[in-house]
């Protein structure tokens, strides 16, 4: 495994919600992203987020950590959950809340 | 440019998949602006019922759907793809 791909895992190990995403949830510079990141938002639990726009190596490394060609990608508890369709259609039937609420969970407070 | 992109995704999803039925819009003309649209890649948007995605949850069906696409979501022939992926019994409860 590559130093990348390294980092990578080490991002996803040590945050049971993480968002890969274009941009800040503050300031999201895709549309997808943008609505990604609100649903998680909305699921009023904490999330980590890596700006990939920060580091060319890491927007192209994602793609291959999660075997997935786009971005954002949602990780929980280390696994690939998916990108914006899929995240806004969990989202939409309550399974996005429960998910990450229980992953915090599982993790302690989550603080 | 377009249509010729539009043809290409339905012949790559027909070619990997039993599909049932299929809907391919192009929505870049949404995206004008965006990085990714200055760099010639499109945003689509696809609607595939297939009985290939029985029994799958979303991230493998959309995993079938993007292997389908095979080198083109890679090289950003298209840059962003938005997926419905049903199963023909959803597609009938989903339409009914």
């Amino acid at each position: 495994m590559d130093e990348v791909q390294e980092a990578i895992k080490k991002q996803v190990d040590s945050h049971p919600v993480i968002l890969f995403m274009k941009g800040t949830p503050q300031f999201p510079q895709c549309g997808f992203s943008m609505k990604a990141s609100q649903a998680l938002a909305g699921c009023e639990a904490d999330f980590a987020y890596v700006n990939v726009l920060e580091d060319e190596r890491i927007r192209q490394g994602i793609k291959d950590f999660g075997n997935w060609p786009t971005i954002p990608q949602l990780y929980v508890n280390g696994e690939l959950v998916g990108g914006c369709d899929i995240i806004l259609e969990m989202y939409e039937s309550g399974d996005l809340e429960q998910l990450v609420r229980n992953a915090g969970a599982a993790q302690g407070s989550g603080a | 440019m377009t249509e010729e992109r539009v043809a290409m995704i339905r012949e790559r999803l027909q070619a990997a998949l039993p599909v049932e039925h299929l809907e391919v819009a192009d929505e870049s003309h949404l995206h004008a602006g965006h990085p990714g649209a200055r760099e010639g890649g499109g945003h689509f948007r696809v609607l595939v019922v297939s009985e290939a995605f029985s029994g799958r949850p979303p991230l493998q069906r959309h995993r079938l759907v993007y292997d389908a696409m095979g080198d083109a979501m890679r090289r950003d022939t298209i840059h962003a793809l938005s997926i419905r992926a049903l199963t023909p019994q959803e597609h009938e409860g989903a339409s009914a």
